[in-house]
């Protein structure tokens, strides 16, 4: 009876709080600059509209590859932060930091003043950028899914801060990079690799990734069939697959993996056929950061998996340092003879 | 004797709301982006009297933009996450009880992985299911937890648990074969995490928010003195003329929604729904006149400062809020435990 | 320490409120009439154990032992006198209302039911648990006025618990918890006193000073207590009424030189027993040796 009482006057006084508490928080006024700068609607990879002025100074990234891309493009002076993982190139490492790439502060990147903010569905949470748009800062969101999609939000991204001419010899370079490989690879059967991502548990890759799609460029397909990114799997599974390759990424975390000498005396790995036929490659980490680097991951990787289409540019031009960017055109016309597919 | 008088109850209230004041101030003052403190009481003050064009946009953008919505979510949740925990603790018969032990929380990541499964790119897609996801899981564990028409404390328990574990197992499977999608923002929302930005219009989000609070944890509160005389036993409670059937169900409710409001916006943040209430009794008494409303707002100034800890210990890196209430919360948990062996 | 003082007392027994003003009818306090109960163990079987029909009355100051072996339904009928049961048949009434329909609130201002303690489960204070016992006659949130914080200091010095005040109940040996728990009953000034078999886990100096005790309280209260006990001794020196129950029927009740017969006793109880006077004129009774008892028959005394 009394808790009947009682409802009246809790009912009041939670309207009354709420309504105090929504009027003391209002949407705040989005930021204005002195002179409001010409803007330009864009749309991302994700769909998004977004409003970004014609004239980017201050660019902010949120992930390592976009700081990569962005370096590439010439843009480093507008670069006026980036986040803690971004490594390569070192410089980036020195440029103000706003946090990891999962949980930025926003505070920071606000305080950075960016004119375009650059996050990517690989690494960053849809929390951020739905707090970054809702006090009004531009964030262009990069969602590749091939390498044909990383040129073209290369060449996005370039047009909107205002490098189109860099970005489009980058990426014609690039293409022609790639087409090169895919003559010279023309003809050749695809070799049939298992891309470790992780030794223990086994982790491989999916149909759906980025690495899917690098490895048909470099002249090879996964024997790992699955649509979920990245599929756990049993060394039976493995021996069940028959790969004839084992290629694994070298990163900082695992700067051993893929050493054949460490294989062999690893238990069951021993016994896999490209194990005790040496047919273990290890390609640098960048063949899964979504930058320019990746094309040079790829044409190491086709290199060492079909090493005599390309014995002839190697006598050409000495041995490659894929580490750095350099820019080698390839030469056309491969010679016949291949060890994949026997 | 001294037993409870209103004046006791404000002037206790009255203390804690001071203590969260200031802790409020901090919160204020720390962040990223540097601001001085009179620099934050101008903008306060120049917003209550309405002089909004006078405040520089990017102050108004840091304090009510980004610092005092994160602030009020956090004295909100902490306030629910308490009163739910001491709701529990009696209804439960358990000192052990916290929010999260009859599964609301899990229902509540369910909803939540769902949503991110199926619409990924929608924060406030995520908190309606999580919500959505509790009510189900409160629904379900009553119908369970009752016996002979009524609710049990150790039937209740156990169905809760039970529902709990169910609950997570179907995560842990979800969310290791859920296709293609790289469900990263789970792993924060399962942590808690405060940084969550509400939608367009705060003002209505937020309001509705607190009604809700001031609503179920108004009606915990008018079982208050119920609720003491049940935990000296249900029997004796009886004798006494409590109905105790109907108690247990508005706390039941009351609490559970309590929970999953909290959840539905910030994933499970640990330990404050179990150790607030204990701390509370430990300074100010078991009667849950006063312990009610000392605990809502013991939480909030827990929830407030961790979550201001966990934005400053690795600047500018943000730490979900949970982390902090972990690390924070076991050695609390030691000391109550000793305590209490004495 | 001396119970006896009771200048404290404000005549906590009048209960005022249960009689309605200007009523020239005084009920006995208590009346149960022709009451019956049946349990089984699901509703369509047949009853496993029926009570009664019970018939007695209890008046103010008055102190009724309800007696029995194991399973006689004497706690039912606690239950039934404490408005939790309602009988199947005939009548339980207290102050010449229906205890089963009483509203739980008045029926709490009416009855206390004095338990076994339970484990608590936070600390509490004395004075705090003792106070609880004015919950029935709060309102809302229920903060105690000072008539509320009176009655609970009277109730704990009428148990002789005062000092106790400030403990914590955990702190509290087994004798001193259970003045506090019939402290906090007393404080719900009730008209009617129940007690089931609260002297089981006392020694015999425990037991004598709680049953003096009630007796004492019984008079200065002027409500009824019902107490349901194993010792016939101590019920038969202390109660105005005996209720003597076997396997659910009442087979005798009025004073205790009434009730306690030895062939009643023997056939009741199943053993060997005999009855003698005390001085007080209180009948006491005794195991007989079957031995003795044959070797010189028509030795135990017949009071009648």
């Amino acid at each position: 009876m009394q808790f009947r009482k009682s409802y009246p006057s809790i009912l009041f006084l939670a309207i009354a709080l709420g309504a105090t508490a929504a009027r003391a928080s209002q949407a705040p006024v989005p930021p204005a600059t002195t002179v409001p700068k010409p803007t330009a609607q864009v749309t991302d990879e994700l769909g998004r509209k977004v409003k970004v002025t014609t004239d980017v100074r201050r660019i902010v990234s949120l992930a390592p590859n976009l700081t990569e891309t962005v370096y590439a493009l010439g843009l480093q002076e507008r670069l006026a932060g980036d986040t803690d993982y971004c490594d390569y190139p070192k410089e980036a490492a020195g440029k103000p930091h706003v946090g990891g790439p999962m949980s930025p502060s926003i505070e920071a990147i606000v305080a950075l003043q960016p004119d375009l903010v650059l996050a990517t569905t690989s690494i960053n949470r849809v929390e951020t950028v739905a707090a970054l748009e809702r006090v009004g800062i531009a964030v262009y969101v990069s969602d590749p899914h091939s390498v044909e999609g990383l040129l073209a939000g290369i060449r996005k991204i370039a047009d909107i801060t205002g490098a189109s001419a860099s970005g489009k010899s980058m990426v014609d370079d690039l293409q022609a990079r790639l087409d090169s490989l895919h003559a010279s690879l023309n003809g050749s059967t695809p070799c049939r690799v298992l891309f470790v991502v992780w030794s223990s548990p086994l982790i491989s890759i999916g149909q759906g990734t980025f690495i899917a799609d690098a490895l048909k460029l470099a002249g090879a397909e996964s024997v790992v069939k699955s649509t979920r990114n990245w599929p756990e799997m049993s060394l039976e599974e493995v021996i069940r697959l028959r790969p004839e390759y084992l290629v694994f990424a070298r990163g900082h975390d695992d700067p051993d993996a893929g050493n054949l000498d460490a294989l062999r005396k690893k238990p069951v790995y021993r016994d896999l056929k490209p194990v005790r036929e040496g047919h273990v490659v290890s390609v640098s980490d960048s063949i899964d950061r979504p930058a320019p680097r990746m094309i040079d991951a790829i044409e190491a990787l086709a290199h060492q998996l079909h090493p005599e289409v390309f014995a002839a540019l190697r006598d050409d031009f000495g041995p490659r340092d894929w580490d750095s960017a350099s820019w080698l055109p390839a030469k056309a016309g491969a010679k016949e003879g291949y060890l994949c597919g026997r | 004797m001294r037993p409870l008088t209103p004046r006791r109850l404000l002037s206790v209230c009255a203390i804690l709301a001071g203590v969260l004041f200031v802790v409020v101030v901090l919160s204020l003052r720390l962040g990223a982006y540097s601001i001085s403190s009179g620099d934050i009481v101008m903008t306060l003050i120049n917003r209550v009297i309405g002089r909004t064009n006078q405040i520089p946009s990017e102050f108004n953008l840091v304090v009510f933009g980004l610092r005092l919505p994160r602030i009020a979510l956090g004295i909100l949740v902490g306030a629910s996450l308490s009163v739910a925990g001491a709701g529990f603790q009696a209804l439960l018969r358990n000192p052990l009880a916290d929010p999260y032990v009859l599964g609301v929380s899990s229902g509540a990541a369910l909803g939540a992985i769902l949503s991110l499964s199926l619409a990924p790119h929608s924060p406030l897609a995520m908190q309606g299911a999580a919500f959505l996801g509790a009510v189900g899981t409160i629904a379900a564990v009553y119908f369970l937890g009752r016996r002979g028409g009524q609710l049990d404390s150790s039937t209740l328990l156990l169905a809760g648990i039970i529902s709990a574990s169910f609950l997570s197992a179907i995560i842990s499977f979800l969310m290791t074969t859920l296709a293609g999608r790289d469900l990263r923002g789970m792993a924060f929302w399962l942590m808690g995490d405060l940084s969550s930005a509400p939608p367009a219009d705060p003002g209505r989000w937020f309001g509705w928010l607190f009604f809700v609070f001031f609503i179920a944890a108004g009606a915990i509160y008018t079982t208050a003195s119920d609720l003491n005389l049940i935990l000296t036993g249900e029997e004796e409670a009886r004798h006494l003329g409590v109905h105790v059937g109907r108690v247990k169900l508005v706390v039941y409710v009351s609490a559970s929604l309590l929970t999953g409001l909290a959840v539905s916006v910030s994933g499970s943040i640990g330990y404050v729904g179990l150790l607030v209430p204990h701390v509370i009794r430990m300074i100010f008494g078991s009667d849950y006149r006063l312990l009610i409303p000392a605990t809502a707002i013991g939480g909030a100034i827990a929830i407030v400062f961790a979550d201001t800890l966990a934005r400053m210990v690795v600047a500018p890196t943000e730490l979900p809020v949970g982390a902090m209430t972990a690390l924070a919360g076991a050695p609390v948990f030691i000391y109550l435990l000793r305590r209490r062996m004495r | 320490m001396s119970g006896e003082a009771d200048s404290a007392r404000t005549g906590a027994g009048s209960a005022s409120g249960s009689f309605p003003p200007g009523s020239g009818q005084n009920p006995a306090r208590v009346l149960v009439e022709q009451a019956t109960y049946a349990y089984a163990a699901t509703g369509r079987d047949a009853p496993e154990f029926t009570l009664g029909p019970i018939s007695f009355e209890g008046d103010r100051r008055e102190v009724i032992s309800i007696l029995g072996p194991n399973a006689s339904g004497k706690s039912t009928m606690l239950k039934l006198l404490a408005g939790v049961l309602k009988p199947l048949s005939g009548r339980v009434q207290i102050d010449g209302s229906d205890a089963s329909e009483l509203d739980p609130r008045v029926r709490a201002q009416r009855v206390a039911l004095v338990q076994q303690e339970s484990a608590l489960l936070f600390p509490l204070r004395v004075w705090e648990y003792v106070l609880q016992g004015r919950y029935p006659y709060g309102r809302r949130l229920r903060f105690q006025s000072a008539q509320d914080c009176r009655m609970a200091e009277n109730a704990l010095l009428q148990v002789g618990a005062d000092d106790l005040r400030d403990r914590w109940m955990e702190q509290l040996s087994g004798g001193e918890k259970q003045r506090v728990i019939l402290a906090r009953s007393l404080a719900q000034e009730p008209s009617l006193l129940l007690l089931d078999e609260p002297t089981q886990h006392l020694d015999i100096g425990g037991k004598v000073e709680l049953l003096r005790r009630l007796r004492r309280l019984a008079d200065e209260n002027r409500f009824t207590v019902v107490v349901v006990t194993h010792e016939l001794n101590l019920a038969a020196e202390f109660s105005d009424r005996i209720v003597l129950l076997q396997k659910g029927k009442c087979m005798r009740s009025g004073e205790p030189t009434e009730v306690y017969q030895r062939d009643l006793l023997e056939q009741v109880f199943q053993a060997p027993l005999e009855v003698h006077m005390s001085v007080t004129g209180k009948p006491r009774v005794l195991v007989r040796d079957p031995d003795i008892a044959a070797a010189r028959p028509g030795w135990t005394i017949d009071p009648n």
